[in-house]
């Protein structure tokens, strides 16, 4: 008996059993890892598909939904600029009031204040962070790259609407402003990248 | 501590100006926060700076207001949360107070209870033979269902808790914009017209020339009004920072290139102290948090003081439709 | 709960072979062996435990009174001239990084995974060593170039002055883009190579367990701490490789332009958080449930009781390690999440209290109707015990989203993670220590010093952690050098509070010294009948390769 027992955990199938059960251990830990760095796609997809964190929506052209009378939301428009980005970056207006389901325009002022190019893009995020997914972009000029030459001053779209359907969203029944913001960053241009 | 000194002296002799009068006028540019900040009294050359800006200043700002002990900052050898002084905090200083705190006593002392039972009755010498239970299902499913039950009594009250705290602010709330920046904040008031103006930690002299707590008093407060819903936007430009006053039951993280927002409601006048709360880096511990809440009309006179229009109204713009408008100038889309 | 079936003393002849050892170097260096791999990894924790000590002595030392007392002498040491105040501001924040990091990663983990797991799982399964002892080396000589480079990131700029000046969470972009300099690298790669070392740990203790058992060991006869090394083994290969992506990804957002977690360039900082609690919450149960399962054989062993519930306390431990995954983002309550995420958070994470309050019980009426004898690591279990009840409920108060916006990031978290950790984690280690000191050494420890050491260092920490609970609940922020002077009552006791709790460590060193020169022989069980884990049937210290002949474990029916 004492022999079969030293011999078992030397002989060749004992080896081959643990050899299977580190290599399944290591491929969890693998598969974990693995899972760490897909969380980059999965987490931006998640908050997309959820609003999660105020990330808006992005719309077709023309907005499947119809105004709803009488029913209005007030809409806060608000700026900054990364540190180090050489712009002056307002919004026409700070607030508007617009109906729900209609396309509603705003426009954001930008100038660039030094003595050479610079190209920017706007990252954003709406609040109260539940509202997000119901806040559509239809044109903005957050979706591109934008470049201003030294001191010129650019007027900037942004067409939207709120989803109705924030309407009849019971954690949204309080909201009755929701507030864009956007922060302009300097970046490389894409041409000069590529 | 020779450099500490001399640093603050040299802070404290920038502010003079700033601080000489009530509150300076603030008319620098947005983009003055942004200037870096090297050492502690680089702060105080921008307040300074601000300061001398010749602002036409039509109404005097109303007088700073002193802080009351006890009131907006911790007390001395203080083992309580502290008073509260919004609607919100007070119902979470309530569930604290009368409903957590009184079960976890109850639990710990009750574990104790048992433990000191134990150790006298099952010694060695008073029971020296063991039994040999190792089950008891009824016993087993009262402990998991009890405990079931108390998590439940607490879940109740703090989830509408966390609904009443994040109820938004009505559309006609005052908004204000802070910045978070290492180290220091930025306030701003758009829809009165306020451009951002940046609070500092004030020397340790300083604030005992002024009656203040030492840590916790700012060169320019957050001025707000009492009695009004106030939504807060918070974001920071360079790393996180933590927007938080204790006796508001306030805190939010401040996130570079995002905005979060809370809405706060200040029930009575005073100044209330926080701090920040979040490690942002070298100077995490020396950028304080002062709202100063003023009934209305003070507050009005306030912003007037710098030349703000307090009755300025949020959501006041017509909407236009993208449909009506005119196509505007040719940014890139 | 089992008897053993095999003699061990019947197969004397074969402890000339089982005894024989290799030489020095061969033996510590280049080890095998899963007990000397054991004593490394412990006297590695020490050592580490007495440096991460050390720092916390320092800062209970600044935090004694307000004002900046003595950061600016010490940075001025550390940067080799006089240091400005923001150099002093700056070695603040290595000294709190230092701190969390060594004591999670170097102390806590090294000493009861690599340290008890390592003498006490194959033994108590009645295997002859680990399933890869060759990986078992490199696992724990990993550790040394990990600690080594931490301990070098503070000599290298890490910003204002020289370190990494963090925090241990070492949140973007304050560790990106604010930490220039190469001490945040030294410290995120030293994080890499002690997570290597511990899913290679890992890996190694599920293999044995699953398949190096001792005929008659099943799964539920396997003793409480072998579950418990088994659910954390499964936590570390599950939550480590996150942190080592996410912080991989700190690594490439310092070093080669990329955005992951960059908010002004479509990263998100919040992700960061959301990746590093994933791995952090799992990783506070890494650190406390192996010292359930070294508690409840202490007390089942000190009352002569088999451990009440059995099942329900190894399952208790799977479902803590199971929810444990789902409920990180109550790290997270003040980040602006949305309302429904904090109410989920809120409510997943009040469930961890049910499993936890089971095993608190379970301890409780093992202990009812036993015949108790209160030896040294049975008082230190006892500690444990009440002492872990405290930082739990302190738990349930901050599981609620809405009460955490005062709590979150004030002294009141640092009171409740030290006591589930330094009053938890730690007793939880003290007691495995005096409970398995005998078998490891061969030599009794003192009785004497070992009730000394326990009532001055329960004194001590009480004396310093509770009063941070006031702090806390008063407001004071984490993470300052410098505070208001409302809170200098409190913070003067619980810095008077740590240099009692270092004269209760230094009388556990006299204890260990003493015991090592003048200890009584130990015998293979000094416990008595309420020993019943394998380990109490071999020689005291065990043979250098112990079941050569394998144990068969009968059962004796108490089910």
């Amino acid at each position: 008996m004492t022999q079969a027992m030293t011999a078992s955990l030397s002989n060749p199938a004992m080896q081959a059993k643990l050899r299977r059960t580190g290599l399944m251990a290591l491929s969890i830990a693998l598969g974990a890892f693995g899972l760490g760095f897909a969380s980059v796609p999965l987490y931006r997809y998640f908050c997309q598909v959820t609003g999660f964190g105020g990330t808006t929506q992005r719309g077709e052209t023309v907005p499947g939904v119809l105004p709803v009378a009488g029913k209005t939301m007030s809409v806060r428009f608000d700026s900054n600029v990364a540190p180090g980005m050489p712009w002056q970056f307002k919004p026409e207006h700070t607030t508007q009031t617009v109906e729900i389901g209609a396309r509603a325009f705003t426009t954001f002022i930008a100038k660039n204040m030094s003595d050479k190019p610079v190209t920017g893009t706007a990252v954003f995020n709406v609040t109260p962070t539940q509202s997000g997914i119901y806040f559509t972009k239809i044109q903005c000029f957050c979706f591109t790259e934008q470049t201003l030459q030294p001191g010129q001053e650019v007027r900037m779209p942004v067409i939207y609407y709120v989803d109705p359907k924030i309407l009849d969203d019971p954690d949204n029944k309080d909201t009755q402003q929701i507030t864009l913001s956007y922060t302009f960053n300097p970046v490389e241009p894409s041409a000069n990248r590529s | 501590m020779n450099i500490v000194k001399s640093l603050l002296a040299a802070g404290l002799l920038a502010l003079v100006p700033a601080l000489a009068g009530s509150y300076p006028a603030m008319a620098q540019e947005a983009a003055a926060p942004a200037a870096a900040v090297e050492s502690m009294a680089a702060p105080a050359d921008i307040a300074a700076a601000n300061a001398a800006a010749p602002a036409a200043e039509k109404v005097a700002a109303p007088e700073r207001m002193k802080p009351t002990e006890g009131i907006g900052m911790p007390s001395p050898g203080e083992y309580t949360i502290q008073k509260q002084f919004s609607p919100t905090g007070r119902e979470a200083l309530w569930m604290h107070d009368a409903l957590l705190l009184p079960i976890i006593t109850v639990i710990s002392l009750f574990v104790l209870g048992l433990m000191l039972y134990i150790v006298v009755r099952f010694r060695r010498a008073a029971n020296p033979v063991p039994s040999k239970t190792a089950h008891n299902t009824f016993i087993e499913i009262v402990w998991t269902v009890v405990p079931v039950l108390i998590l439940v009594v607490i879940a109740v009250p703090s989830i509408s808790l966390i609904a009443e705290q994040y109820k938004p602010a009505p559309k006609d709330a005052l908004t204000v914009k802070v910045t978070g920046y290492q180290w220091y904040w930025g306030y701003e008031y758009p829809d009165q017209g306020i451009p951002e103006y940046v609070s500092n930690i004030l020397p340790p002299e300083k604030a005992l020339e002024n009656g203040e707590p030492n840590q916790l008093a700012v060169d320019n407060r957050l001025v707000l009004p009492v009695g009004r819903p106030i939504r807060l936007i918070i974001t920071a430009a360079d790393v996180i920072h933590s927007f938080a006053v204790p006796s508001l039951w306030f805190k939010m993280d401040a996130v570079p290139g995002r905005l979060n927002e809370r809405s706060i409601f200040i029930e009575k006048p005073g100044v209330y102290y926080g701090q920040c709360s979040e490690l942002c880096g070298v100077k995490h511990g020396f950028m304080p948090i002062a709202i100063e809440a003023r009934p209305v009309a003070e507050w009005e006179q306030w912003v007037r003081s710098q030349g703000g229009d307090p009755t300025a109204k949020a959501g006041a713009e017509p909407a236009k439709t993208a449909d009506t408008a005119a196509p505007v100038a040719p940014a890139k889309i | 709960m089992t008897t053993i079936a095999a003699d061990a003393h019947g197969h004397a002849h074969d402890h000339h072979d089982a005894d024989h050892k290799p030489g020095f170097f061969a033996r510590w260096f280049m080890s095998t062996n899963h007990k000397d791999i054991g004593t490394l990894y412990l006297i590695f924790a020490i050592i580490a435990g007495v440096i991460g000590g050390a720092i916390s002595g320092l800062m209970r030392i600044e935090l004694a009174q307000p004002g900046i007392q003595y950061l600016q002498g010490w940075a001025s040491i550390a940067e080799g001239g006089t240091a400005s105040l923001d150099q002093a501001y700056h070695l603040w924040n290595v000294l709190i990084t230092a701190h969390g990091l060594i004591m999670v990663f170097f102390m806590v983990m090294p000493a009861i995974i690599g340290g008890f797991g390592n003498w006490f799982v194959p033994i108590m399964i009645g295997a002859p060593d680990m399933a890869f002892p060759r990986m078992n080396n490199i696992s724990f000589w990993l550790l040394i170039p990990a600690f080594l480079l931490l301990l070098g990131s503070t000599f290298v700029p890490g910003g204002a002055g020289n370190g990494a000046g963090t925090g241990w969470t070492v949140y973007a972009p304050l560790s990106t883009s604010g930490s220039p300099g190469p001490a945040v690298d030294m410290a995120i790669l030293s994080l890499h190579i002690a997570g290597a070392s511990s899913i290679l740990g890992a890996i190694n203790f599920i293999t044995t367990i699953f398949n190096m058992r001792a005929p008659g060991m099943t799964l539920h006869k396997m003793p409480l701490f072998v579950w418990s090394v088994l659910v954390t083994a499964f936590l570390l290969l599950l939550a480590l490789p996150v942190l080592a992506a996410a912080i991989t990804m700190l690594l490439t957002d310092r070093n080669f332009g990329t955005v992951f977690y960059d908010g002004l360039k479509g990263g998100d900082p919040e992700l960061y958080q959301h990746l590093f609690w994933f791995f952090g919450h799992p990783e506070v149960y890494i650190m406390i449930l192996p010292g359930f399962g070294i508690i409840s054989q202490i007390v089942s062993t000190f009352s002569r009781k088999p451990v009440f519930g059995y099942l329900g306390m190894a399952y208790a431990m799977v479902a803590i390690g199971v929810v444990g995954f789902v409920v990180w983002a109550h790290h997270m309550y003040t980040t602006g999440m949305s309302v429904n995420v904090k109410m989920y958070f809120t409510a997943a994470t009040m469930v961890i209290a049910v499993p936890t309050g089971v095993k608190i019980f379970s301890w409780i009426a093992t202990m009812w109707g036993g015949s108790l004898s209160f030896k040294t690591p049975m008082v230190w279990a006892l500690g444990f015990i009440f002492m872990f009840t405290v930082g739990g409920v302190t738990g349930v108060v901050l599981a609620n989203g809405g009460i955490d916006d005062v709590m979150h990031d004030t002294y009141y978290v640092v009171a409740h993670f030290h006591y589930v950790l330094s009053l938890g984690a730690v007793f939880s280690l003290f007691a495995g220590f005096y409970y398995w000191f005998p078998k490891m050494s061969g030599r009794m420890y003192s009785e004497l010093l070992g009730q000394l050491h326990f009532w001055i260092f329960f004194i001590g920490v009480n004396v310093l952690f509770f009063p941070m609970h006031f702090l806390g609940l008063s407001g004071m922020p984490r993470r300052y050098p410098d505070y208001p002077e409302a809170f200098a009552y409190w913070n003067q006791i619980a810095s008077h509070g740590y240099t009692i709790m270092a004269v209760g460590v230094g009388i556990w060193f006299v204890n260990i010294a003493y015991s090592m020169m003048f200890g009584a022989k130990a015998e293979g069980n000094p416990w008595g009948e309420g020993a019943t884990t394998l380990e109490w049937t071999l020689s005291s210290p065990p043979p250098y390769h112990q079941f050569e002949t394998l144990p068969v474990i009968e059962d004796n029916a108490h089910h």
